[in-house]
């Protein structure tokens, strides 16, 4: 299916909301779930947006801004997941293994943004040392000018100018090569997991990642919620048993403090 | 002079520190690698300073030059930072401390926000609007939508919240970050260890004589366990290794290109 101009359009100012939302993490319409929605709406493929939306978000689960890190931007992957899906008609999971170079594209101009703004550092020092409000708000709005023009072109390049030969490029693929992109929607989830597993995992909370696999590998249930809800469970545990172990702690040392006193007199 | 101290909205009032709140969700455009938040941070104070300062230029590069220094915190509890810097502002606290405080308080706060919003509400959220999303159902990217519209939203009392506490804020925010961010850890564990067995889906198709391997075997033994073990495989390579997440994701591609080939996937 093509592309039409207007579409193009549509979707080229929904990435540069989007992507500028990405840079600031106001409203999270960045996240694939909701930028593979908007897009199958753009589309009038609301379906495939949908359930390319339940993969990519999935995928990006574990790819996140945590700690000021620029994963591959998750805006672009969905945008591109849905577009490729709609226009060459594989299935949302090869799509989203073949929206990852593009979201990797922008990743990579976002980082290169970052030591470009860093150039202005100087002159905004200045700026600071002047109380010269005005150039803030100059810098801050043309940063946020920059960033939503260059998603802007991005999309409109990679979703509309290049659709033709994209779409030879998927038909030109063989069928163990779209197979292969469509094991790799299913396995890389696990790059996201073991990311958020790298920051999170400690060997004392071995038992909670544990459980929650065991709960949903054996309770035949459509979400992860009866695993969340366990969850909360064992959190408000272990908060209250660390309050109470905090409250303790205290009126031991009060007793050490007064009774270190009373042997001094 | 105490007494005058004590007193709140001497300067600023109520509905600035709404604004302010809702002015921190730019605070990260002009983001960079030297300073990170620092111009943003730095431009979401300038209307509350301008109210504080009047006409007093100096005591308005000053706040400004202090800030320009280095912060990395969390963008959805930046708010809160924010409302109580204000109220010392106010009461003309001087510059050591405010910037003392601000530097103690940065990180802690970073810590916390990432281990409630990238480690706990995101894995929940996402993976239980993914799971509608996979089915088709709208209420997928409706529910993610209005649970970030909510978090959005939480910008204007945490600014209050930050500005009512005042210094109280330090104590509370210092003594409970590590419980906090154990209790998320616990939940969000859980949660991605529920996600690896629903989402990361592999299996072999390979036959020894009549016997899948898949079906028969791994099934029987343990549903699931060749996700976990690959997530657990890519979590080595991450940690131990130290090999970084584009190479990751070039890994899974290759891996299963290469299975899809030889139909061992």
């Amino acid at each position: 299916m093509q592309i039409t101009f207007l579409q193009g359009i549509l979707l080229s100012i929904f990435g540069a909301i989007a992507g500028l939302d990405s840079y600031t993490e106001a409203l999270y319409i960045f996240r694939p779930i909701i930028s593979c929605a908007v897009t199958g709406l753009i589309l009038g493929d609301p379906v495939t947006g949908l359930l390319a939306g339940g993969i990519a978000e999935l995928t990006f689960a574990g790819l996140t801004n945590a700690g000021g890190t620029q994963p591959p931007n998750p805006a672009v992957c969905g945008i591109m997941t849905v577009v490729i899906a709609h226009t060459t008609k594989v299935a949302p999971a090869t799509a989203v293994g073949l929206s990852l170079p593009f979201a990797m594209l922008m990743q990579y101009i976002i980082l290169m943004y970052y030591s470009l703004f860093s150039g202005f550092m100087p002159s905004m020092d200045k700026a600071a040392q002047n109380a010269d409000t005005g150039k803030f708000n100059r810098f801050i709005y043309f940063s946020m000018f920059v960033m939503a023009a260059t998603f802007f072109v991005i999309i409109f390049l990679s979703a509309y100018a290049a659709q033709g030969p994209m779409a030879a490029l998927v038909k030109a693929m063989p069928k163990w090569l779209i197979h292969g992109f469509e094991l790799a929607g299913g396995a890389l989830p696990a790059v996201g997991f073991a990311m958020l597993l790298k920051v999170l995992l400690r060997i004392n909370y071995v038992p909670y990642l544990l459980l929650g696999f065991v709960i949903a590998s054996f309770i035949n249930y459509s979400n992860v919620l009866p695993a969340a809800v366990i969850g909360v469970v064992f959190a408000m545990i272990d908060f209250f048993d660390n309050k109470q172990h905090q409250k303790l702690q205290a009126q031991i040392d009060e007793v050490k403090e007064n009774g270190g006193s009373e042997d001094g007199i | 002079m105490e007494s005058n101290s004590n007193k709140k909205y001497t300067k600023v009032s109520k509905s600035d520190i709404t604004k302010l709140g809702l002015r921190s969700s730019l605070f990260q455009l002009g983001f960079n690698y030297e300073r990170m938040q620092a111009p943003g941070w730095t431009w979401a104070q300038i209307p509350v300073w301008k109210k504080i300062f009047g006409d007093d230029k100096e005591a308005m590069s000053e706040a400004m030059v202090d800030n320009m220094n280095f912060i990395n915190t969390s963008p959805p509890l930046v708010p809160i930072l924010l409302g109580l810097l204000t109220s010392m502002e106010e009461k003309r606290v001087d510059r050591k401390t405010i910037s003392g405080l601000k530097n103690a308080l940065f990180a802690p706060l970073a810590g916390i926000g990432d281990a409630i919003y990238w480690f706990t509400i995101m894995p929940i959220v996402g993976g239980i609007c993914a799971s509608f999303a996979s089915k088709g159902n709208p209420l997928g990217p409706i529910i993610f939508f209005l649970v970030y519209l909510g978090i959005f939203l939480c910008r204007i009392p945490f600014a209050h919240l930050g500005y009512d506490m005042g210094t109280k804020a330090i104590d509370v925010i210092q003594k409970n970050s590590t419980i906090i961010s154990k209790s998320a850890s616990i939940m969000g564990l859980t949660v991605i260890g529920a996600l690896i067995s629903s989402y990361v889906t592999l299996s072999l198709k390979v036959k020894i004589g009549s016997v899948s391997l898949q079906k028969d075997f791994l099934d029987k033994v343990f549903p699931n366990l060749l996700p976990l073990g690959f997530t657990f495989f890519l979590y080595w390579l991450l940690k131990k290794k130290e090999v970084s997440p584009i190479v990751l994701i070039v890994v899974v591609f290759t891996l299963c290109i290469a299975c899809s080939f030889f139909g061992i996937m």
